[in-house]
């Protein structure tokens, strides 16, 4: 047999977004700062997913200010509403889509004061990028401004949002109910080099096409999806912890073994964008789908290089080399 | 012990201190320092986040006594940039390709980045690769690291623009722009501190008395000694539990620390609050506790059996949660079947490795409210659950959710938020807990690992007339996720297709083994792993391709799901079209790897072969990097 | 965690001796330090608490390495990032920047000693099949009377078992002779569970010389790791081997003898499969250092039927 042989395999996912089962909920608070800057309070953090940099785009957005200029209060349930945790692949959907409920909400206080001082509809006003204007006319302010004549005319623009997303429990008896109001799909194919020798398989190649809704920032959805199929890899190929009666045998990173960047495989990402209808941004999720295709297109893949179906992961070198031997029996007996 | 005396130089300023003498530098630079953007993932230089240039030559400084740094000339993170405020060509190309994501291995990957381009400015993505081979990153994937590493050298070669580490243009919309990370300078620079790097002044240091047994009845517990001993300002154990003890995210079936029995090995039984770690560790030693062992289970399928080893008394027959969805009639199903394929699978145990180990302060404020910082996934759920546990209204409960250095699930569960809270009420001080790498794997919670049965039917044509799944699930000593982690299994077990006759069960089941939790999917990847590797199983026999036979049975706008949900956009289509363009896939049934025409080429690396620094000459000449 | 009443850095061998000499017992000496503080953690070790360490790494007389009558002495402090960087070490030690770029990672390479890879004495350590291959001795010193006395010893008698050494107490091992292998090929093969900062499931290193037409075997070294309580070297192989015109049939044949040699308790059926096509590959990449092109797959699907 030749030592090093290829092979691709392709697997298909989907995945819920929110919480399972129940209703979703999360809040947020928004105001329009001196300095044409804006201010969000939430309760949640970064978990390293990016969702500061998320929420900061689309209250930029949302309240015609810059991304820089958003000052994000968060992380304390003293000091800022109920947003409820960091998983479930919610915090775009749950988190950013109550920061825009809160932003339009801070938007309409000082756009009616706006239109009120320029003499226009209030539905003619329009801002972007830290300037404000009449839309069909040339009226125009710089945000610093606008807020400072919003507060002198007696108004601070605040504004509060809180966003739900309608799952409901499933029946106790046959299971059935509609446990989220948004799905996200998604497909992976796997190159493969196996070798015949030490039973090692590295991955060549991943093409990753993931369902996201929208879109907020590409760059850190196809962060999300390099982390979840290098995640996937890991249990795919090496990650075990090993127990023995109770008793772990894997106490630390000597042992429980990780990826690192010479097992990283080239991560060539599609993203899809099929708008969720049931909430104002359109974006659905990411963190969690990404790797749910990643461990059996590997699986698929190692079968379509040398034959050998790994049905419990993860597929490491010695039950390769085993899976091998005893195919190789196999055919000889086959062949006797 | 005999202090030693240390001179170095550190970012270019002389420092002399005294410092114990197996101090290692990394606590020298963090403790002594104050310089805390070096950061330890994990003790025993096995991923890099430590890493710091000594004598230009870069080290992982929790493999190196300061003592063997005395008299050196130390660079760290904070020293990389010219001037505070400042970040270099590799930072700010990090900040520009979105390399940093928790952010915690990122100071040890900047460090490590710059060394590579220091010893070769010229390397090549392989030898660049290897040269960070010895940092684990969890979140990102490389794949950015690598981008950015790559930049970073064209720009100090001069090969390439400064304009490339600049911010993209606005564009129409912020919405759909690649807006740079807001928290990268921070995270880049190692500016960021974690809980594990914040101090407050007066603060005691906490340790934890784990259990050794897997399953034992506690019979006593002897704190005298350890309370006595010089510097301990207090020990917690259940008995200071004020309220009703117990959190989990579906049944709150955990005390925050044993109370009077111990479920698996690492569980927490009491906890020390003293001057230093040192203390704390000897007064651990100090408690006294007698143990009756008890017979544990360690099998899933073991503890469900008649005269197993029960390890709740509202779970007689150790099962968690069952999760059953029925849908059509499958043996009908089976009977109309061409092919019917009988399988199965398991899944393992893995370990988040969050390159952060759980770390929290806990403090009681000016207004009697009892305050916890840490890397909480859900401080909305703890404040709940310790409000009751130490019987304060809500309000006098306040959670900080400090930056989480990689989570993934893990930090969900309320695992030592509790004993920290207990310990600053009793001692009236400011505490903090840091946990060792070792702890954190011992005693948190792992994904859980599935035994998967898997029946399907399907016509000659591909189309699955049923499918019968059965999912059984260690979720070990405590509930924490397991209740969750079965729905959604179940629920998306049989993957985004359009199947008439389903019938699914997930158990989930109490063992004394390492709990299983909360792990990015919830169950989902366990349960489609199955599905997925069936599906080819199938096609194979059917000789159908991999695309195909997904095609001919996925779900299309306005499907009822496995639960009978009726759906709107279905977009699997256009996902499994996309992935199959872009991939180039020649179509054909799986088995067949050495004939196919579409293997390598675009979208795919050359196989890892070690030594990439040896192909080419390498550069003679040492280019400045910051 | 690992804390210690006194950490010493004597400056030279004499003091060093004397310290150690004079170190309670249960005390430790430290190189590199990479293998020591990991060691004193939960699930080694746990917490250990050390009278003295005594940290060689400032010892003049350990640092650096020379070249004479055909032999390289390597001192005990010498680092593996060294057999990457040192022109001179790359020649005279050709195999070694192949065991070394397996060996840990870069950050661990600028502290770890080869001295102190082979006095821990693990199965698995990777420098050790390279420096058997190298007919390598290992130099340890004592104090006699206040003198400095050295014995020198093969490697090959010095590890003993896994942790077992013929190291003796108060002795302090100061260096690594190797012979000069200028002009042979080297080579490294190593399996573990990825492909950085891992341990070694097995590992072969390889040194061959051959004729100046690239015809023959002139010389042929050979050495296994991690399949056996000691590393080995293979000196039946390159006794079939020696001398021998170099035929891809040779190469296979000789490859097949070490399998039932592998002894390691566990996961043996696995190492067994690794070892033959391991020395084979060692091979090959030995004669692909020394300028002989390499072999296509099917050329070596040939020689095994």
């Amino acid at each position: 047999m030749q030592r090093k042989i290829r092979g691709r395999g392709m697997a298909a996912s989907w995945y819920g977004i929110a919480r399972t089962a129940t209703i979703d909920r999360a809040g947020a608070w928004a105001e329009l700062d001196d300095g044409g800057t804006g201010k969000i309070l939430t309760g949640v953090t970064e978990i390293g997913e990016g969702i500061l940099t998320v929420i900061a785009q689309i209250a930029a957005e949302e309240l015609g200010v810059r991304p820089e200029d958003i000052t994000i209060g968060d992380n304390d349930t003293a000091r800022s509403p109920e947003a409820a945790h960091a998983g479930a692949t919610r915090q775009t959907y749950m988190i950013g889509n109550c920061v825009a409920l809160a932003c339009r909400d801070a938007r309409l206080k000082l756009d009616k004061e706006i239109a009120e001082y320029w003499g226009v509809e209030a539905d003619t006003i329009r801002a972007f990028n830290g300037e404000i204007w009449s839309e069909g006319s040339n009226l125009r302010l710089s945000m610093d401004e606008a807020v400072g004549i919003c507060k002198k005319r007696g108004v601070v623009p605040v504004g509060s949002g809180s966003f739900t997303a309608h799952g409901t429990g499933l029946d106790p008896v046959d299971g059935s109910g509609s446990p989220w109001q948004a799905y996200v799909f998604g497909a992976q194919v796997a190159e493969v080099e196996v070798d015949t020798l030490t039973g090692e398989v590295q991955v060549l190649g991943i093409w990753a096409a993931h369902d996201v809704g929208r879109a907020i920032n590409p760059r850190g959805v196809e962060g999300q999806i390099e982390g979840g199929v290098v995640q996937g890899l890991g249990q795919a190929l090496m990650e075990d912890y090993q127990l023995e009666n109770g008793h772990t045998k894997t106490h630390g990173f000597a042992k429980y073994i990780l990826p690192t960047s010479l097992d990283i495989p080239q991560i060539n990402t599609s993203i899809i964008e099929d708008r969720d209808p049931r909430s104002p941004l359109g974006a659905k999720g990411i963190g969690e789908p990404a790797l749910v295709p990643t461990a059996p297109a590997i699986m698929n893949a190692i079968y379509d290089a040398v034959g050998v179906r790994i049905r419990s992961l993860p597929a490491t070198p010695e039950k390769i080399l085993a899976a091998l031997a005893e195919r190789a029996l196999l055919r000889e007996g086959a062949v006797a | 012990m005999s202090d030693l005396e240390i001179h170095m130089r550190v970012n270019g300023r002389a420092v002399k201190r005294h410092t114990p003498p197996h101090t290692r530098l990394l606590d020298f630079l963090r403790d002594d320092l104050d310089l805390t953007g070096t950061k330890e993932g994990c003790g025993a230089g096995e991923c890099g986040t430590c890493s710091v240039f000594v004598d230009g030559k870069l080290v992982k400084s929790c493999l190196m006594p300061v003592a063997k740094a005395q008299g050196a000339e130390i660079q760290t993170i904070e020293g990389l940039a010219p001037k505070r405020g400042e970040l270099t060509e590799v930072q700010r190309a990090f900040h520009k390709t979105g390399a940093s994501q928790c952010g915690y291995c990122i100071p040890g990957m900047v460090m490590a980045a710059t060394s590579a381009l220091r010893e070769n400015p010229d390397a090549g993505i392989e030898e660049i690769k290897e040269r960070l081979g010895g940092n684990i990153c969890r979140c990102t994937g490389y794949t950015k690291i690598f981008e950015a590493v790559e930049i970073a050298r064209d720009v100090i070669a001069g090969r390439l623009s400064p304009t490339a580490l600049e911010p993209d243009p606005a564009g129409q919309s912020f919405i759909g722009n690649n807006v740079r990370r807001l928290d990268a300078p921070s995270k880049v620079s190692g500016r960021l501190r974690y809980a594990g790097d914040m101090v407050i002044p007066g603060m005691l240091h906490m340790q934890v008395l784990r259990s050794p047994h897997a399953h034992a009845r506690i019979k006593s517990i002897d704190v005298s000694e350890a309370e006595a001993l010089l510097g301990v300002a207090c020990v917690v154990t259940a008995a200071d539990v004020p309220g009703e003890d117990g959190f989990g995210v579906f049944i709150h079936d955990q005390p925050i620390m044993a109370r009077g029995v111990v479920r698996y090995v690492g569980e927490a039984i009491a906890a020390v609050a003293a001057e230093d770690v040192l203390t704390a560790k000897e007064a651990l030693r100090r408690i006294k506790i007698e143990y009756d062992e008890l017979p544990g289970v360690f099998d899933p399928e073991e503890a469900m059996k008649t005269g197993a080893p029960v390890l709740h008394d509202y779970a007689p027959e150790n099962v968690t949660k069952h999760i059953p969805i029925r849908k059509g009639d499958v043996e009908k199903g089976f009977a109309e079947a061409d092919l019917i394929v009988e399988e199965r699978y398991e899944t393992q145990q893995v370990e988040h490795a969050y390159l952060e180990p759980e770390a929290g302060l806990a403090y009681v404020d000016h207004d009697d409210v009892v305050t916890v910082i840490s890397p909480s996934q859900n401080i909305t759920h703890h404040r709940h659950m310790l409000a009751k546990i130490i019987d304060k209204p809500i309000n006098k409960v306040r959670f900080i959710m400090s930056p989480v250095g990689g989570g993934f699930g893990g930090k969900e569960d309320m695992i030592y938020q509790g004993m920290l809270a207990l310990a600053a009420m009793k001692s009236g001080r400011p505490v903090r807990l840091v946990f060792t790498r070792e702890e954190s794997i011992i005693s948190t919670a792992k994904r859980h690992p599935a035994r998967i049965t898997y029946k399907m039917g399907l016509k000659s044509d591909g189309r699955i007339t049923a499918v019968e799944f059965k999912m059984i699930s260690d979720g070990g000593a405590y509930g924490m996720s397991t209740e969750g982690v079965m729905r959604k299994a179940a629920i998306l077990s049989c993957g985004p297709y359009d199947i008439p006759n389903v019938k699914i069960d997930t158990i989930g089941v109490y063992t004394n083994n390492t709990p299983s939790g909360a792990f990015r999917t919830f169950g989902a990847m366990q349960a489609q792993f199955a599905t997925e590797s069936h599906l080819d199983i199938c096609a194979e026999k059917l000789g159908l391709d991999p695309f195909e036979i997904r095609r001919r049975n996925m779900m299309r706008d306005g499907a009822i799901t496995h639960t009978q949900q009726t759906l709107g956009s279905v977009s699997i289509g256009t996902v499994l079209d996309v992935a199959e363009t872009a991939s180039r896939w020649e179509a054909g049934a799986p088995g067949r790897g050495v004939t196919r025409s579409d293997l390598g080429g675009e979208g795919t690396r050359e196989p890892c072969t070690l030594g990439a620094r040896f192909a080419p000459p390498v550069s003679k000449d040492k280019r400045e990097v910051a | 965690m690992l804390t210690c009443d006194q950490y010493l850095m004597p400056t030279s061998l004499a003091e060093a001796l004397a310290l150690w000499a004079g170190a309670p017992g249960g005390s430790r000496l430290v190189a590199g330090a990479t293998d020591i503080l990991p060691w004193a953690r939960e699930g080694r070790a746990g917490d250990v608490h050390l009278p003295s360490m005594v940290d060689l790494s400032r010892v003049q007389e350990l640092c650096g390495y020379r070249i004479e009558g055909g032999k390289v002495r390597l001192g005990a402090n010498v680092v593996y990032q060294q057999f990457l960087e040192d022109e001179t070490l790359r020649r005279h030690l050709p195999s070694m920047p192949y065991c070394a770029i397996w060996f840990a990672d870069d950050q661990i390479r600028q502290q770890a000693t080869l001295a102190g890879n082979i006095v821990n004495a693990s199965p698995a350590a990777d420098g050790t099949p390279p420096v058997l291959t190298m007919n390598g001795e290992i130099e340890i010193a004592r104090l006699e009377d206040a003198r400095v006395v050295t014995r020198t010893m093969r490697v090959s008698d010095f590890v003993h078992g896994p942790g077992k050494t013929a190291l003796a107490p108060s002795e302090i091992v100061t260096a690594i002779i190797c012979e000069s292998m200028q002009g042979y090929g080297g080579s490294f093969q190593k399996v573990g569970q990825r492909r950085s900062l891992v341990i070694s499931s097995v590992c072969a290193a390889a040194l061959v010389k051959t004729d100046a037409a690239g015809e023959v075997f002139e010389d042929i070294r050979l050495a296994l790791g991690g399949v056996s309580p000691v590393p080995m070297r293979l000196t039946d192989i390159e006794d079939m081997l020696r001398g021998q015109r170099i035929t891809r049939q040779l190469v296979a044949d000789a490859a097949a003898l070490p399998a039932d040699r592998v002894a390691s308790r566990t996961r043996r059926e696995y190492r067994r499969g690794v070892v033959r096509g391991f020395i084979e590959a060692a091979i090959e990449d030995a004669l692909v250092a020394c300028g002989a092109p390499r072999p296509v797959a099917a050329q070596r699907e040939a020689a095994h039927v």
